[in-house]
């Protein structure tokens, strides 16, 4: 019997690791759906259905004044930009450049590696996302870039670099906050996001929800998103919470795009801000109190004739006909 | 089993677990810094 129970003794041992890994896995393990990996992960973006030149694209199509023929292909401007503005560029390239212009490594498109997406060095469409895709600009490896204003510490690597950039607006998009669709609150006014952020407030009871603490949850620096957030708190610290906090009950924050579209996911929902809900007619009335603009933008010193050429049809009436139809809002 | 053996045996099963609970946690530090914010907000338990 003594010895039974001297065998037996481990089990608690054992039963405490499941359990501690059990809670882990319950909590964050299986909410961690990521970027990299497969082509099965979550992406930020199904660049696959937006391929320019394929059938059963998204994209939108027009009937465009402005169109290269395949003598024009060589010096064509390579486009890169955002997860977001996907659709928006991969569009403009459908419409104006030749078949042939868009290439894969291997031949065909894949976005099972470690990025996503297998865009050949010499192909007119590249997708790095914001982070990569500035670097990429200002190294002069793209000609047009296209996402938010760049922030603070990438126009600094461009002046580092010797580089000045030309930033024009080509539309205009909502930046959204987002909770969990279960969550009570459905809406926050503007003070109370700063005060959130600011780790003033910390519990979801104190803004009318459950009482559960807030865990406010912040982007990676330099991304269109995080830049955005750093304009909404101008110089108030932020992004510190307390390691309770990721015990919390989330808010988020995002591009409208994102919820509305590209990410199809019924377990958010997005937040009224000052009373106002973002959708597309209150972002295109004004009411809704937080639109970014979002630009194309190159390198002044690119001599690439086809630039200028390009930018001006983006902000021609067939140019917005395609940010609006994409789902964005136009500037014109 | 020995007394010593049974010990050895207890330590081994410990080390065990906090070397794969560290391991776990590593990989939730790693994985969250890169995944999908949507996604991790809607799978949230309520």
């Amino acid at each position: 019997m003594e010895r039974r129970g001297r065998w037996l003794a481990p089990v608690p041992l054992v039963l405490f690791f499941v359990i501690i890994n059990g809670c882990m896995y319950a909590l964050f393990t299986r909410r961690l759906s990521n970027n990299f990996g497969s082509a099965a992960s979550v992406k930020m973006v199904d660049v696959g259905s937006y391929l320019p030149h394929e059938e059963g694209s998204k994209l939108v199509r027009i009937d465009a004044s402005l169109t290269y023929s395949a003598d024009d292909a060589a010096e064509l401007p390579k486009m890169d930009g955002a997860a977001a503005l996907v659709p928006v560029y991969a569009a403009f390239i459908d419409n104006l450049y030749p078949k042939g212009t868009v290439k894969y490594e291997g031949g065909t498109f894949s976005d099972d590696n470690y990025y996503g997406e297998n865009f050949a060095a010499d192909s007119a469409m590249q997708y790095n996302n914001t982070v990569r895709g500035f670097t990429a600009l200002v190294d002069g490896k793209t000609d047009l870039f296209f996402s938010v204003k760049p922030s603070a510490e990438q126009m600094k690597y461009a002046q580092e670099k010797g580089v000045e950039l030309v930033c024009v607006p080509i539309g205009r998009e909502a930046f959204v906050f987002f909770v969990n669709a279960d969550n009570p609150v459905d809406g926050l006014t503007m003070q109370q996001i700063r005060d959130i952020y600011a780790g003033k407030i910390t519990n979801w009871k104190d803004v009318g929800g459950a009482n559960r603490p807030i865990n406010a949850v912040t982007r990676y620096p330099g991304s269109g998103s995080q830049t955005t957030m750093d304009a909404i708190m101008k110089d108030t610290p932020y992004g510190r919470k307390s390691v309770l906090a990721v015990f919390g009950a989330s808010l988020g924050y995002s591009f409208r795009y994102y919820l509305s579209d590209m990410v199809a996911d019924s377990g958010v929902k997005m937040l009224s801000v000052n009373g106002v809900y973002p959708d597309a007619g209150r972002i295109r009335d004004g009411s809704y109190p937080i639109i970014a603009e979002f630009y194309a933008i190159y390198r002044s010193d690119n001599t690439n004739p086809h630039i200028p050429e390009i930018v001006d049809w983006i902000l021609s009436d067939e140019g917005q006909e395609i940010v609006g139809k994409t789902g964005y809002v136009s500037v014109r | 089993m020995s007394k010593k053996g049974y010990r050895r045996l207890v330590l081994a099963i410990f080390v065990t677990g906090i070397v794969l609970t560290l391991a776990h946690l590593c990989y939730i530090i790693y994985a969250y810094k890169q995944c999908s914010v949507i996604y991790f907000i809607a799978k949230e338990l309520w």
